[in-house]
């Protein structure tokens, strides 16, 4: 099965009229989602879940791929041309590229930003076709334990390096098991924390969950702290820019895109990191270091790059593995579960036409988030004068129906609204969400993996241990875990740049 | 006693704030000018960023009126906001521009300043560009 | 700013407090989870030697160690950093104005729904929840609320093919 001749296929998919819509459809929701603050892509899927039920499952991922990449366009437009600094998710960028606008140069500053992460999200998605067949090849020949080791380790490494704290971390976790547990136990029937209510027989629908968490919680979470803001749009035309400027860029984005992929693939990689490590070297590399902080070209080129490969390289342990690295990839797990489809090694192989497709509309997005972006940038400044009532209000009227229209049960809204309050609280007291999540979509699939490796090896618990992969897994693990402990032992000599590592723990998990 | 003026940086608003200068002058009181914006949205045009609020302070001073610039966002209307600031400053007189609307828009829309001019402690003067 | 940074160290003090609740229901879950578990009854079996509970034992068991382990984290004075969203503006406390209409709105669409159908209940809900959130005009949210849920109960029918409550208005729509 060669893989470019399936990546053909892929595109004759992709390529089908309706399919170019969705993609379309799917680009202008991402990148209005992404200029708008407080709405995000993982919050945007989850309230198109529903879809899935009408849609065929190629056209429904095609649109949430392009609700993913469309995300990271529009927020380095918000944060570009706002003139309050420092409000959307592509922080880094706002540091040079408002500057840049300031200083009359948003025109080179949106273009330097769309381009680049049209060659970082096309390259990305290059390594992408290149990366993702190996790792199948090598993921089908592991055994139960080791994947139920990797998975272990994914969930382990989100939960336990992200995020400020890690107790906390384990604590959304243990949250999201719990659950997950909900329902009838899929190997013997018994029932499982369903306190006698017939409705919870079938546990909680992923869909309430993900809604839950990621947009009810949210709304009431913004509703709790409305802010009062009210910046300027800076005026911009065309998005456009000079030779100058091309030069200064290439290498920019390529760097960026070599930082961005990577992490984007390590769970618990992230586009912080990338972006960050990417503005420092800029910096450093620069023939001229003194621009930056007053409007570096150089320093919204690298970031945007790798905040979009980044993006692409998430896609490669959720199509390969079935492991999400971000927030979003696991809602669009979510989907997959909702359509039956099982996430994982064999998706490849079961569903090949559906992967392919999805991998060649990726392409696809992006060229039309270039061709929609670079003309229409001003444009969606627009939708920053929707007032925050309507957004929300929004946000909670699209949940409910979302939720409901999964079973028609009002007392699916029962369960969004105590998953919602859940979700407001880890906001308050700083749970992450990710943990979470995860738990929920990867609790029952460890369990299925466990159960069904020590049965294979009757009981005995170094069935766990017998494949060397999830030896050297379980190593991995014990290091990660212990790793505070080694640290705090180390913990003499100060880390060089310790502001630099603050501003790196700012991390919003969208 | 003041004379209170509703300023937004378009043409209807400097109408505003030139008559209201004039009528400050002519009075001999404090002028305040009024700028807000309820924080609805993100982005509020209406609400004087850095620039604008420097370019009105150098016209208010260079009219010779007292004055006083109020810009906050309290999460109230333009119209609730100008009348809050009438009875605590006890004004005489306040200042108001006009906007064309149509008719469709003055039933969605409600208006600043048909609020101001019901509800008002003190006479309104409502000036058009 | 110092009143950001003072009323942040309140905030964070009382947080504390309130925080250790997050504890407590960590260890409540935990609880719950273990007597859940305990009173099935799972004979031991060869195909399944793991059985229906232990992976629920092991979630109870992590649920506790969190719980204490929070408490005395937050004892000991650490809190967690409350999520500083795009759009959030953590320099004043929990405006419960706004949350709780909000979540009135919610609980009245829960209540509704079925009753008055989606139309009706819909519409309240989003003219509702922008009441809640600060829009003052009323005659222009009921009137896009109203054509929100109709849009999306006939969009829903016709697109997804998904019958929304007609409640009241059954035969009307």
């Amino acid at each position: 099965m060669d893989v470019w001749s399936s990546l053909l296929d892929g595109f004759a998919t992709a390529a089908t009229p309706a399919n170019l819509l969705y993609a379309l459809v799917g680009v202008l929701l991402g990148t209005a989602v992404g200029v708008l603050p407080g709405l995000g892509p993982a919050m945007t899927v989850a309230l198109l879940l529903p879809v899935t039920f009408a849609l065929e499952p190629a056209s429904a991922f095609i649109m949430f791929a392009g609700i993913y990449y469309g995300g990271m366009y529009g927020g380095s437009t918000t944060s570009i041309l706002l003139n309050t600094p420092g409000e959307s998710s592509s922080v880094v960028t706002a540091i040079e590229g408002h500057k840049m606008a300031k200083a009359g140069r948003a025109a080179q500053a949106l273009a330097t930003a769309a381009i680049g992460s049209f060659i970082a999200g096309t390259i990305g998605t290059v390594l992408l076709v290149v990366f993702a067949p190996v790792v199948v090849k090598f993921a089908v020949s592991l055994g139960n334990p080791s994947y139920f080791a990797i998975m272990v380790l994914s969930l382990l490494a989100v939960t336990a390096v992200l995020g400020t704290s890690r107790l906390r971390g384990f604590c959304a976790l243990g949250l999201g098991l719990t659950v997950g547990l909900v329902g009838a136990d899929p190997v013997t029937g018994q029932q499982r924390l369903t306190f006698g209510l017939p409705l919870l027989v079938d546990g909680i629908d992923i869909v309430v969950v993900a809604v839950a968490i990621f947009a009810v919680g949210e709304a009431l979470w913004v509703a709790a702290h409305l802010r009062r803001t009210a910046a300027h749009v800076i005026p911009v035309g065309q998005p456009w820019m000079g030779r100058e400027d091309w030069k200064r860029s290439w290498w920019p984005w390529l760097r960026g895109t070599a930082y961005g992929f990577p992490f984007g693939a390590l769970p618990a990689g992230g586009a912080e990191i990338p972006t960050f490590l990417s503005y420092v070297t800029e910096k450093r590399l620069s023939k001229r270091p003194e621009e930056f902080g007053h409007g570096a070209i150089e320093g919204v080129a690298g970031p945007e790059a790798a905040n979009n490969a980044s993006a692409a390289g998430t896609l490669v342990p959720m199509l390969s593995l079935g492991l999400p690295t971000n927030a979003t990839a696991a809602v669009m797990l979510a989907a997959f579960t909702q359509y039956g489809i099982q996430p994982g090694p064999l998706l490849f192989d079961r569903e090949p036409q559906l992967v392919w497709a999805l991998i060649a509309s990726l392409f696809i997005g992006n060229l039309l988030l270039l061709l929609i972006n670079l003309p229409l940038a001003p444009a969606w400044a627009k939708l920053l004068q929707i007032p925050r009532p309507y957004l929300y209000a929004g946000i909670v009227f699209f949940a409910t129906l979302g939720a409901y229209s999964v079973n028609l049960q009002a007392f699916d809204l029962g369960i969004l609204l105590v998953l919602g309050l859940l979700g407001f609280l880890m906001r308050r007291y700083g749970l992450p969400i990710l943990p979470l999540i995860l738990g929920v979509i990867l609790g029952p699939r460890l369990e299925k993996q466990l159960r069904t490796s020590l049965q294979l090896s009757d009981g005995h618990v170094s069935g766990l241990f017998t494949e060397p992969v999830a030896i050297v897994v379980y190593v991995i693990v014990a290091v990660v875990l212990l790793w505070p402990l080694a640290r705090r032992l180390v913990r003499r000599t100060p880390a060089a740049g310790v502001g630099a590592v603050e501003e790196r723990e700012k991390v919003e998990a969208r | 006693m003041s004379v209170v003026v509703g300023y937004v940086p378009t043409r209807e608003g400097e109408t505003a704030l030139d008559h209201a200068v004039r009528e400050a002058r002519s009075r001999g009181v404090r002028l305040v000018v009024v700028n807000t914006s309820r924080g609805d949205a993100l982005v509020d045009e209406r609400y004087a960023d850095d620039e604008q609020l420097a370019a009105l302070g150098s016209t208010l001073a260079d009219t010779g009126v007292d004055h006083e610039v109020v810009h906050t966002i309290r999460g109230r209307d333009a119209s609730e906001e100008i009348l809050s600031v009438a009875r605590e400053r006890r004004a005489e007189l306040v200042v108001i521009g006009l906007r064309r609307r149509s008719p469709v828009g003055k039933l969605l829309l409600g208006s600043t300043a048909q609020r101001v001019l019901l509800d008002a402690p003190c006479p309104v003067l409502a000036v058009k560009p | 700013m110092s009143t950001a940074i003072g009323s942040r160290d309140r905030r964070s003090r009382l947080a504390g407090r309130s925080e250790l609740g997050v504890a407590l229901l960590l260890g409540v879950v935990g609880v719950v989870v273990l007597v859940d578990a305990a009173r099935i009854h799972a004979p031991y079996s060869q195909a399944d030697p793991v059985g229906p509970r232990t992976v629920p034992f092991v979630v109870a068991g992590l649920l506790l160690v969190c719980s204490v382990g929070l408490a005395v984290n937050v004892l000991r004075g650490g809190h967690g950093e409350a999520e500083e969203g795009e759009d959030v503006d953590l320099t004043a406390p929990t405006e419960w104005r706004v949350v709780l209409p909000l979540v009135g709105a919610f609980l009245a669409n829960v209540l509704l729904i079925d009753l008055l159908g989606w139309v009706i209940s819909g519409a309240l809900l989003f003219w509702g929840s922008s009441w809640a959130l600060g829009s003052r005009h009323p005659v222009r949210d009921a009137v896009i609320s109203l054509a929100l849920s109709l849009a999306t109960f006939y969009g829903f029918y016709l697109g997804l093919g998904i019958m929304l409550p007609a409640g009241v208005l059954e035969g009307v729509l």
